[in-house]
């Protein structure tokens, strides 16, 4: 695959097709997306798909008629688009950029041969490969949603990339089974893998994450807790005081988590930090500990939360308007692309309304901005934009907007 | 008292106060801390209480999101079978109503695998005609074992029955189609048109988290309900379609045989023409001569013949102009006809015409004390015409008016301008015409039977001609008449340029 950088400024265009027929569908999408792209010359194309549409064929066909580009993305639970939200869907996004940008880009695979952490340092070996003296800017990785800790593929990224620049990853998904997610690189279709793209140069970027969920209840403590299995809270059994709250005992727990779980995850405090970070449960241990999508430490303080789809829409706003803020923007220069990668917790949880939080992503990046975005079995970005501190964390239920400057 | 003693006293007055100060602080500090333990007793006691309204306030919002989720999947249930039921209805064609209901809808419902079947009666199988979620060989598989075992699927339709993993009582079938459909969760009714194949839809999930309820089965059920009216209408319509095909099968197959009959008719009318042409040809040479002699004989030429000879020479010469003007009608006829005549068209004033055949008929008129009148003036009405052609028309048309008006009658001549034509109209207070034979008299021989023509001689080709002549002129002829009432003959001819 070869790299091309053309003009000054970025030009993006998105193509997208409902069909299923994954090869009529990526015909149909690409299509539309060289159509709408402003020049000739593509750098880079992320796919985005629905687990139906991953098929080798697709990016057989993207080689085909864009020659040696590099390709990346993975699979969404629905996908985000400046045309609505599709459960069932594939979209392409070309990338023209300009020539003071920089990336290089990697896949990772059979993780569970080495573990997360193993992987996420291939990984960062390799997209370290020819990139020789450009400073690092920003990384972005899509990683199998399925895979076990997950979480430290970052770590192990920021074991080779270092912490000096922010890390935003998104997590596959599939439609709801948990069955398989794949991420795409180049011709490949993967599962069990990762990939990501290290950019450098100067890209002018900017990131907004949020949840919208509140404390309450009184705070707990993790007396302890092991990774991402926390098997005492306040010296109980952590399932005792989960169910207890929700009123259903740990046998009927077991029962509904799946769609209890969305609804009330755990909150870890941070201080200085305005929102918790949420962890929902993943599963209950037959010893009655409690299995989270993501770590806690132990001695950590958490309480319950609750979300509500206006105080969770009100977040989406603030995420929405961080990253926009964070732009050098000007007249001239407007929003290029926003990714939006979100928890398909949230997708659960707005049901029918999912679509009153990309009205207010086109209000407030403006209606013309090319949105792309899916909903995922999780993301990791940094706490905030401004005040970095090089430190990545892994979210659940939240919405993560990259935008990125035209 | 010693300085000593002072002091030691002063001492033990000092280290008393100390003592009793700090008792007294011991004692606040002791009272300080009892109200803190105190306090945060009661905080902790608040802190529990606030937790307990936590349990509630999560308690009642699990029942209302529960709430809210169903109403949401009521909703979205609707709009997903609105939307399929639209699709469907969009096509007349039966096999392509299965391939309307596309798995995005269906997705929506909450099922992404789907099978239907029809029965086909006449091989005592059942037909798949819709398959979603399924490659083709789990198809034709599925497909094989529900044709091996029937009988509950056929009890599906003739209970008109919807079951599901939910409702269906026989664990055993459950188990069964659980495992040839290969999901968890399922609903099955079934398609009942009023004519035709009848089946089953079949719908299901491997989603664990699916929960099918009551309202899931009533929106199957009004799906289901949706396909047999479709299904129905695109037999309506193909019935109806292919009555209209036969229908205009029909029509083109009379039409190709009236087209036939008409060559036919064409050909046997070109025939007579030709037969009537040569027949009279060969008719016109003896007459001649028939003629001919006859005149010489009564010219004398051969000497003075005997009175009786002379009467029916006269007979004979009579009747030979008789022959002769009845071949020459029907050879002019024949010519129309074959159109080997052509009309030399040329300004033809009816007014002069018209007073032209007053002064013709004058004598005839006279004798028979008719009164023949025209009012047309001369100059009025111009037609593009054959003046020689037409001229017989006003010949015969008002010869026959004299023939059939009685003394003291009128006939009359007028002209009216109608349209591009002009219509001239002969009128007579004679007999009149009998309803049924308006019709008839233009055609060749034929005779209206009253006292006249019993009386009165004819050959019966007189109106055919002068029909013949109107048309090839582009005209039209027409009769009124009552019997009794007297006649009017019209006619159009077309005006002139």
């Amino acid at each position: 695959m070869e790299n091309v950088f053309v003009g000054d400024v970025i030009s993006v265009s998105i193509g997208l097709s409902r069909e299923q027929d994954p090869v009529k569908a990526v015909r149909e999408a690409m299509q539309q997306a060289r159509a709408g792209l402003s020049r000739e010359q593509v750098s880079l194309a992320v796919v985005f798909s629905t687990i139906n549409l991953a098929h080798p064929a697709t990016l057989e066909i993207i080689n085909t008629l864009l020659g040696e580009v590099p390709v990346i993305g993975c699979t969404g639970a629905a996908l985000i688009t400046n045309k609505g939200i599709f459960s069932c869907g594939l979209a392409i996004v070309l990338l023209s950029l300009p020539k003071a940008t920089y990336f290089n880009t990697a896949l990772v695979q059979e993780i569970h041969n080495k573990t997360a952490l193993a992987a996420g340092e291939d990984l960062g070996e390799k997209l370290l490969h020819n990139f020789h003296g450009t400073r690092r800017d920003l990384g972005i990785v899509f990683c199998d949603g399925l895979v076990e800790e997950g979480w430290s593929l970052i770590h192990g990224l920021q074991e080779r990339l270092g912490t000096s620049f922010p890390l935003i990853a998104a997590f596959a998904a599939d439609n709801l089974r948990f069955a398989k997610s794949s991420v795409y690189f180049n011709r490949q279709v993967s599962s069990d893998a990762a990939t990501g793209i290290l950019w450098g140069g100067r890209l002018d970027f900017s990131w907004g994450i949020r949840h919208g969920w509140k404390p309450l209840g009184k705070p707990h403590l993790i007396t302890r807790s092991a990774e991402n299995v926390v098997y005492d809270i306040d010296t109980e059994p952590a399932a005792k005081v989960y169910a207890d709250y929700l009123g259903v005992g740990v046998d009927g727990l077991k029962k509904e988590l799946k769609r209890i779980s969305v609804f009330y995850p755990m909150g870890i405090y941070l201080p200085g930090i305005e929102e918790y970070l949420l962890r929902s449960v993943k599963s209950i241990g037959e010893d009655g500990s409690l299995v989270f999508h993501g770590n806690i430490p132990q001695d950590s303080t958490i309480r319950l939360m609750i979300g509500t789809k206006d105080s969770c829409l009100d977040a989406a706003g603030q995420a929405l308007s961080e990253a926009k803020a964070g732009l050098q923007l000007t007249p001239e220069n407007k929003v290029g692309i926003a990714f939006i990668f979100e928890s398909v917790s949230r997708y659960l949880l707005f049901g029918r309304d999912a679509e009153k939080e990309l009205k207010i992503a086109k209000e407030t990046l403006g209606k013309d901005t090319p949105i792309i975005g899916i909903y995922t079995y999780g993301e990791q970005a940094p706490l905030r934009m401004i005040n970095y501190q090089g430190k990545t964390y892994f979210h659940n239920q939240t919405i993560t907007v990259l935008a990125i400057g035209g | 008292m010693p300085v000593h003693e002072s002091i030691f006293n002063t001492i033990s007055i000092v280290s008393v106060i100390t003592i009793l100060a700090l008792l007294i602080l011991v004692i606040m500090k002791n009272t300080r801390l009892k109200e803190l333990e105190s306090d945060v007793d009661n905080l902790k006691k608040s802190l529990d209480e606030m937790d307990e309204q936590a349990k509630l306030i999560v308690r009642t919002d699990i029942e209302l999101n529960k709430a809210q989720e169903e109403l949401d999947k009521k909703i979205a249930g609707l709009y997903s079978l609105q939307g399929l039921s639209r699709t469907i209805s969009t096509t007349l064609v039966e096999n392509q109503i299965f391939k309307m209901v596309e798995a995005s809808g269906l997705q929506e419902l909450g099922f992404e695998k789907a099978c239907s079947f029809l029965w086909n009666e006449k091989d005592k199988k059942f037909t798949t005609y819709l398959s979603i979620g399924y490659t083709r060989e789990e198809t034709d598989l599925i497909n094989a074992t529900v044709n091996l075992n029937k009988a509950p699927y056929l009890d599906l339709i003739n209970s008109n029955k919807t079951i599901s993993s939910v409702s269906l009582q026989d664990a055993f079938l459950k188990e069964k189609i659980t495992s040839i459909f290969k999901i968890l969760s399922f609903i099955a009714s079934p398609i009942l048109p009023k004519e035709g194949s009848k089946g089953f839809l079949f719908v299901g999930t491997e989603n664990m988290d699916t929960v099918i309820g009551e309202g899931d089965e009533e929106l199957i059920v009004i799906l289901t309900n949706q396909i047999s009216q479709a299904l129905e209408n695109a037999r309506l319509f193909e019935q109806t379609w292919k009555a209209q095909q036969e229908l205009e099968k029909k029509v083109e197959e009379r039409t190709q045989e009236l087209k036939s009959a008409l060559e036919a008719v064409k050909i046997v009318s070109k025939r007579k023409s030709d037969f009537i042409s040569a027949v009279s040809h060969e008719l016109r040479t003896p007459l001649t001569s028939i003629k001919g002699y006859a005149s010489i004989l009564l010219a004398g030429k051969l000497g003075q013949l005997p009175e009786e000879v002379r009467l029916r020479l006269d007979k004979v010469n009579r009747h030979s102009d008789e022959l002769t003007s009845l071949v020459n009608d029907l050879l002019d006829i024949s010519r129309i006809e074959s159109g080997k005549v052509t009309m030399r068209r040329e300004p033809l004033d009816i007014g002069a015409v018209a007073a032209d055949m007053l002064d013709f008929f004058s004598v005839q008129t006279k004798e028979k004390q008719i009164q023949l009148s025209s009012s047309v003036a001369k100059g009025e009405f111009s037609v593009s015409a054959d003046v020689s052609q037409i001229k017989r028309v006003f010949i015969n048309l008002v010869s026959n008016a004299i023939k059939f008006t009685p003394a003291e009658g009128k006939i009359t001549v007028s002209a009216t301008k109608s349209g591009g034509f002009i219509q001239v109209d002969i009128s007579d207070t004679g007999c009149g015409i009998p309803g049924d034979a308006k019709e008839k008299i233009f055609e060749e021989f034929y005779r209206v039977e009253n006292a006249v023509n019993d009386t009165v001689k004819g050959t019966g080709l007189g109106l055919s001609l002068v029909k013949h002549i109107i048309e090839a002129h582009g005209g039209k002829i027409w009769v009124t008449s009552k019997a009794g009432a007297g006649s009017t003959f019209s006619f159009t001819l077309p005006q002139k340029e």
